[in-house]
């Protein structure tokens, strides 16, 4: 269970999607998912994911740690769209189990949970090939760079960004205490895999405790360390690597904006009704 | 010639809890020094306070009372702390808490960042840190990734890449296996006589000391016993108080000597002891 956690990984690379500017990375996504958001229609949508199957393509990838960070998700994503089913009420009635009260499975329903399906899809495709091509140390630079404004405002930036590389490094190791801590606790009885729901959160105190005791200790540990590598406010680090544009960014910003500037105009434009791809949420 | 001292620790004093009314002292009366270049082993069993000594050494503790000095500054000046720092790294029993950042050569990288060197610089230095302690092929690799050992030279890389003129080591091998552990020492043993680094290593395992300029052996926050390895192996009712076990070979030759076989003093190797017994055979 816990080995198929696959978020925060890196799969080091070559390939295209790997080399562009991390900090560009970080603003395509945020255009990406607004741009995402905007889309009224199918086409449009279907365009977006048309682009983010491309991106991970070009990204090289394999299938199938695309589909492990996916199934993560599953539940969710068919959470939402049974709660779109069940609570919208808009369009066609298709079927109506009870004869009494107003519950229906609508057109609308219907249309708007492969809606969402197909748009949740779309974003987790792209936030985690983020991740997947970009090694954490160089992503907590880019949020670095791109938030140093804030530091006109105080905002200990640097700081931030050390927490955020150190959390990243330490995930796949808590992920293994964690496997351990549970093992031994199940080693001396303790029921995490039966007994009721109740019971088994109740187990999962004797997997936390530990697990809280000991990140402690490695905190502790690995600031000692730190402290001995000359580590003292970062304000004036230089860097191994630096990042620059190149003219990959600007090849990619081309086509993104491109690509999302049609999805959006093709959701308010009466062409995506020509072509039978009803614009569904009002 | 007389080489210098690089550290040295006079009448150090060390309490962990200065305002209790009876501290515990982790170190009593503590006097030693290293010199440039030398390969020095502290042993102790735990809470012998042999750990307190790594810290003192490069100023990340300094002592309640008495002197560490550092090619002849005082710990205790916060202006030289920075220098002292550079000049005395130190590697962590468990390399799982010393790597800071996800990728081998980001994480090497990460000692010289702080001293805010060139760019360049920084490049040229962590790929001779990971060529010295072998691991160039792993440059790109995930840390997590890696075996503890691979781990464990990874730290040491991003140590050397600060250049340091010392390098404690404290309990280095103890989380690893076999493998780990002679790979580990190997380094070690690597850049103090190829590259001249001056090594401290703390340890309680005592077969590994047998290589060792001098041993200092540590036992209630004392220093038991001083001298070079075969004079320190020969003290042992000694070392047996202060908790350690002798090598193999050491206890067999001691055994020999207790049923009356005129066995030499002090016997360290394998090899070593097959050279006393086989002149024994040839005597008899």
């Amino acid at each position: 269970m816990i080995k198929d956690i696959t978020i925060g990984q890196f799969f080091p690379g070559n390939s295209f999607v790997h080399k562009l500017d991390p900090r560009a990375k970080i603003l395509f996504l945020i255009v990406y998912i607004v741009a995402l958001f905007l889309c009224r229609s199918f086409f449009s949508l279907l365009l977006m994911l048309a682009f983010s199957l491309f991106t991970v393509i070009l990204s090289r990838i394999s299938p199938k740690m695309i589909w492990k960070s996916m199934k993560a998700i599953l539940v969710i994503v068919v959470f939402t769209a049974v709660l779109q089913i069940v609570y919208n009420d808009k369009g066609d009635i298709l079927w109506k189990p009870f004869a009494s009260g107003s519950f229906a499975v609508t057109t609308g329903g219907v249309y708007g949970a492969v809606f969402l399906i197909v748009r949740i899809i779309a974003l987790i495709l792209l936030t985690s090939l983020l991740t997947y091509t970009t090694s954490a140390t160089l992503l907590t630079d880019a949020i670095e760079k791109l938030l140093s404004p804030l530091k006109l405002l105080h905002v200990p930036v640097h700081s931030l960004a050390m927490m955020m590389t150190i959390a990243l490094r330490f995930i796949p190791t808590l992920l293994r205490e964690i496997d351990i801590i549970m093992s031994a606790q199940k080693a001396r009885g303790a029921m995490l895999d039966n007994g009721s729901m109740g019971q088994r959160i109740k187990a999962l105190v004797s997997v936390f405790v530990p697990l809280l005791v000991s990140s402690f200790r490695r905190a502790s540990e690995l600031a000692t360390a730190m402290e001995c590598r000359c580590y003292t406010d970062g304000a004036n680090r230089t860097r191994l690597r630096v990042m620059r544009f190149s003219w990959r960014d600007a090849a990619a910003a081309v086509v993104l904006i491109a690509v999302s500037f049609a999805a959006v105009f093709l959701s308010f434009c009466p062409i995506s009704t020509i072509l039978l791809f009803q614009p569904v949420i009002s | 010639m007389e080489q210098k001292d690089l550290i040295s620790f006079q009448n150090v004093y060390y309490a962990y809890e200065e305002e209790a009314e009876e501290p515990a002292y982790a170190l009593k009366n503590v006097t030693f020094s290293v010199k440039e270049g030398e390969f020095l082993f502290i042993l102790g069993h735990n809470g012998s306070g042999k750990s307190t000594v790594a810290k003192l050494a490069n100023g990340l503790l300094l002592p309640t009372s008495g002197v560490v000095t550092v090619d002849g500054a005082d710990t205790k000046d916060e202006n030289a702390q920075m220098d002292v720092r550079k000049k005395v790294g130190v590697v962590f029993q468990n390399p799982d808490n010393q790597i800071v950042a996800s990728i081998v050569e980001e994480d090497v990288a990460f000692g010289p960042e702080n001293l805010c060197l060139p760019r360049e610089e920084i490049r040229a230095r962590v790929d001779e840190a990971l060529r010295s302690v072998d691991m160039t092929e792993k440059r790109h690799a995930e840390t997590y990734r890696l075996s503890g050992g691979q781990k464990q030279r990874v730290a040491i890389a991003g140590v050397i890449a600060m250049r340091p003129k010392c390098i404690v080591f404290d309990e280095p091998t103890a989380m690893l296996d076999p493998k780990g552990r002679r790979a580990v020492l190997h380094t070690i043993r690597d850049l103090n006589t190829r590259f001249g680094i001056t090594v401290i290593l703390i340890t309680h395992f005592m077969e590994e000391a047998a290589q060792a300029d001098r041993i200092l052996v540590l036992n209630d926050a004392e220093i038991a016993l001083e001298g070079r390895p075969r004079e320190v192996f020969s003290e042992y009712e000694l070392l047996l108080s202060c908790g350690l076990e002798l090598p193999d070979t050491a206890k067999l030759g001691k055994a020999l000597q207790e049923s009356g076989v005129p066995f030499p003093d002090g016997i360290l190797s394998p090899d070593e002891f097959l050279e006393a017994y086989m002149r024994l055979r040839k005597d008899h």
